[in-house]
């Protein structure tokens, strides 16, 4: 197995276990207290407006209803197309949308090209040999792939550019960037941009397919070239560093919005939720200021009811 | 534009990281665009100077006593880390702990926040002032000091910061330079939450650390729980305002009304914010006429904390939102009342009703509802005949951040100001868009040494030019207009700035609740409720 295989199989499995180790440790993290902030995309009713069920003086003799597809059709156009930094901040859009575009793509063709090992995979080295041809969906997937490559390297490359310049000539982006924001803008620039070199160093798609192949059959992959491996490098650093960084927004955005920013059940007496908060509030607390009165035995229940007792006495 | 302020640079003594002009803020709509006739504010004192940390900007909100030897600093600065290290871990932050991660490790540092922020924006677009200024500095020391490999890998990835006393104590008092009021939050499209993360800084130099503004805690919540009212009234003298109040309410009415003291059984528990009775009594008042004619079963109580809805601890102090929180619903549970009905004041709404909602367990968890609702169902029920033409005057309303961008309360205000006052008119942005008044999270009631003057020039601002240009149409101080804010934390902002910048002469402007404009329109009130001249 060649170095770069091996590179890919560690990058996908770290980039695997960390994401999902963090996931879980985000998921798991104690209920915390309502936190929402309007318009709330699952009151489809009101989010036009911002409004609550809380704009009802008997909301808590309703059931509540929450629209899952409420929220799916803002999280759609908040991906897809970037719609905050367009209505927010509609300077650095451009870019960003261009960038995470170019990222999108090659993200998607990793799947195309997962598909392609698997259908055209076997085929690929008879039809460079000259016998047979691709099927149809071979073919498909073949142009598909080539689209994807050329139009993800050469959008992202524009959008990662942008960034960088607009990052460090705009005064309120460029005071609070560190070494590390430039760092990952480079990082993916170098993708971007090896995928343009290896894309013109010829049988692009071809070469990827082989790798995909190689890498699905556990198969030790050709020498498919020095622009390929650099591509390979690269791409598959990043993969690997990826998790460590604040670049998982991607999935953390579920936690920030459906978890947070949208998360307004209300606690019911003898409701899960409510037993949920009574363990916390049994939860030991050791912060030291004097008026807290913690002794790292009392638990947050006992210091909130410190007055209520008193009253009882 | 004035030079940089990098992050790193808090951590530099110097005499100020950041002086302010006037000219360097937003300019302000005529006739209020001279800088000359701005007040500006007042250099701190000497003594200040000398005892306190002051080397923030031109105010201070806390006035931290400047340790005495290096020893005490060194201590100062071992307790913030410590308290910072509680803020991320499950049993000490269970509160916010889910929230403050996400807004610790996700932030792009792109910069659309920064748009949103009025005290940015309004300071001139002042470095530190920016709401990534303060969570960059947070997020510095944390990923530095408290991360393994974190000298290396933290200052590589998120650049540098040395954790020194300087660093404490200005980014002590830059945790009160932002209002929490949470537009910068609504505007991330990652989820970031620098709201939150001023919030939950408050905490640390709280609740590890025990330094707060002196009007939030000794002057604020412990007054609140050992006396009754952060206002030092007792339940005696409470009630005898109240019975002032009603008192007069017959005199300027004619409507004898009788405010109900601890009625057991009844429907609702009115909670006010008590500076109301103190400071704007025809609120109460007029809340007591409504509730009367309208039938409803309702009571005031006179328990410890239970006639006074403000809960400080929202803005600084889980604990102390949690012991004041439970107070209010103990009040509750001991008269038996079908639901809580929270008077015209916001953070008391956002506290009881939805912060305070994952405290309250068992009995204690009683029904919270907003004064909002329950109005509207008033004035749309019929019991009450109203003559709309009796509030025909400009009329515009100003959204308190806790209660609509952060509760969703949004129609049911606007549904009564569009039916009872004709020319009602949005300001812009208005909704969950609003700008915050500028007094939010304590400022005010946050006036010591010159920060009264900081929070009227600088954080106020923003509401200032808004109010201006929703009358725009009648800019004359003879037409008389009224800015309509139901809450009482923005009303003394609102009645600071107004005085501040003589709104009233210059542009013929009064502030006050909502109520006031109910019965302002109801045709059994004989002379106008509404007194544009004697109000201030
Ligand atoms: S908080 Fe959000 S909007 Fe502000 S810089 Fe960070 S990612 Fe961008
Ligand atoms: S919460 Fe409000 S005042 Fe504070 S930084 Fe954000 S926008 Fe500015």
């Amino acid at each position: 197995m060649s170095v770069i295989q091996i590179l890919i199989y560690a990058a996908v499995l770290v980039f695997l276990v960390t994401n999902i180790t963090r996931f879980i440790r985000m998921a798991s993290t104690p209920i915390h207290l309502r936190w929402e902030l309007y318009p709330v995309a699952h009151d489809v009713k009101r989010f036009k407006y911002g409004g609550s069920f809380l704009e009802e003086s008997d909301w808590y003799t309703k059931k509540l209803h929450k629209s899952m597809l409420g929220e799916i059709r803002v999280m759609l156009p908040e991906i897809f197309l970037l719609k905050g930094v367009w209505e927010y901040n509609r300077s650095l859009w451009l870019w960003s949308f261009t960038f995470h575009i170019g990222l999108y793509l090659l993200t998607a063709l990793i799947f195309v090209l997962i598909l392609g090992g698997i259908i055209i995979g076997p085929n690929i080295f008879n039809v460079e040999a000259g016998y047979g041809s691709l099927s149809t969906i071979g073919q498909i997937i073949h142009s598909l792939s080539y689209a994807m490559l050329i139009a993800g390297c050469a959008i992202g490359t524009i959008g990662t550019l942008g960034l960088i310049i607009k990052r460090s000539t705009d005064r309120e982006m460029s005071s609070s960037s560190s070494f590390g924001s430039y760092f990952n803008l480079f990082f993916i620039a170098a993708i971007f941009i090896s995928g343009l070199v290896f894309l013109f160093s010829g049988s692009a798609v071809d070469k990827l397919i082989k790798c995909y192949y190689s890498l699905i059959t556990f198969q030790p992959m050709p020498n498919l070239g020095a622009a390929f491996a650099v591509h390979a490098v690269i791409s598959g650093l990043f993969i690997l560093y990826l998790p460590f960084t604040h670049m998982t927004h991607f999935f953390m955005k579920y936690f920030t919005y459906h978890k947070v920013r949208w998360e307004d059940t209300p606690n019911i007496r003898g409701s899960k939720l409510e037993k949920k908060i009574q363990e916390q509030l049994s939860y030991p607390v050791t912060w030291s200021a004097p008026h807290i009165n913690a002794d790292g035995k009392k638990n947050w229940a006992d210091i909130a009811t410190e007055e209520v007792k008193k009253d009882e006495k | 534009m004035k030079s940089r302020v990098k992050i790193e640079d808090i951590s530099k003594p110097s005499k100020k990281l950041t002086h302010l002009d006037i000219d360097d803020l937003m300019p302000l709509p005529p006739p209020y665009d001279k800088i000359e006739e701005q007040p500006g504010w007042k250099a701190l004192s000497e003594d200040a100077l000398e005892n306190l940390e002051t080397s923030l900007d031109d105010t201070i909100a806390i006035g931290i006593p400047k340790p005495k030897t290096q020893e005490e600093e060194k201590e100062l600065v071992k307790k913030f880390l410590s308290g910072l290290e509680k803020l991320l871990t499950r049993e000490n932050n269970w509160t916010f702990l889910q929230p403050l991660l996400l807004s610790l490790e996700h932030c792009a540092k792109c910069q659309t926040c920064t748009k949103a922020c009025p005290i940015y924006e309004a300071s001139g677009k002042q470095d530190i002032y920016r709401p990534t200024y303060r969570s960059e500095v947070w997020r510095r020391i944390v990923h530095k000091y408290l991360k393994p490999g974190g000298k290396f890998f933290g200052r590589l990835s998120h650049g540098d910061i040395d954790l020194n006393w300087t660093t404490v104590a200005r980014l002590m008092e830059l945790s009160y330079r932002c209002t929490l009021c949470r537009r910068c939050a609504q505007t991330c499209p990652i989820g970031i939450d620098n709201g939150l993360i001023t919030h939950e800084l408050r905490k640390v130099f709280s609740q590890e650390m025990g330094i707060a503004p002196k009007e939030l805690h000794e002057k604020g919540s412990v007054l609140q729980l050992e006396v009754g009212s952060s206002t030092g009234m007792n339940a005696e003298v409470v009630k005898d305002n109240i019975e002032f109040i009603d008192e007069d309410m017959k005199d300027l009415t004619g409507i004898e009304v009788h405010t109900p003291w601890d009625k057991e059984g009844a429907d609702v528990l009115l909670i006010h914010n008590a500076g109301e009775i103190l400071a704007w009594p025809e609120n109460p008042g007029a809340f007591a006429i409504v509730l009367e004619k309208a039938g409803i079963s309702w009571t005031l109580s006179s328990d410890i904390a239970a006639y006074d809805g403000i809960n400080y601890g929202l803005w600084y102090d889980d604990f102390q939102l949690g012991r004041v929180a439970i107070k209010h619903a103990e009040a509750a549970k001991k008269l038996g009342v079908n639901r809580i009905v929270v008077a015209e004041c916001g953070h008391a709404h956002k506290a009881l009703t939805v912060i305070a909602d994952r405290v309250l367990t068992g009995d204690f968890n009683i029904p919270r509802v907003s004064a909002m609702t329950l109005l509207e169902d008033i004035v749309f029920s019929g019991k009450i005949k109203f003559d709309p033409s009796k509030n025909d005057f400009p009329v515009t309303l100003h959204d308190p951040c806790n209660m609509v961008r952060l509760m969703g309360i949004v129609e049911p205000q606007r549904r009564i100001l569009r039916y009872l006052c004709p020319q009602f008119r949005e300001m812009e942005p208005h909704g969950v868009d609003n700008y915050c008044c500028g007094g939010g999270s304590g400022f005010a009631i946050m006036s010591g040494h010159n920060f009264q003057d900081w929070r009227l020039a600088v954080s106020g601002r923003m509401k200032l030019k808004q109010v201006i240009e929703a009358f725009d149409d009648h800019p004359e101080p003879e037409t008389k207009k009224y800015l309509c804010a139901p809450c009482s934390n923005c009303k003394g902002q609102l009645r600071d700035l107004f005085r501040y910048y003589g709104v009233q002469e210059k542009s013929g402007i009064i502030y006050g609740g909502l109520v006031e404009l109910i019965v302002n329109a109801m045709v059994d009130i004989k002379q106008p409720f509404i007194n544009f001249d004697e109000m201030q």
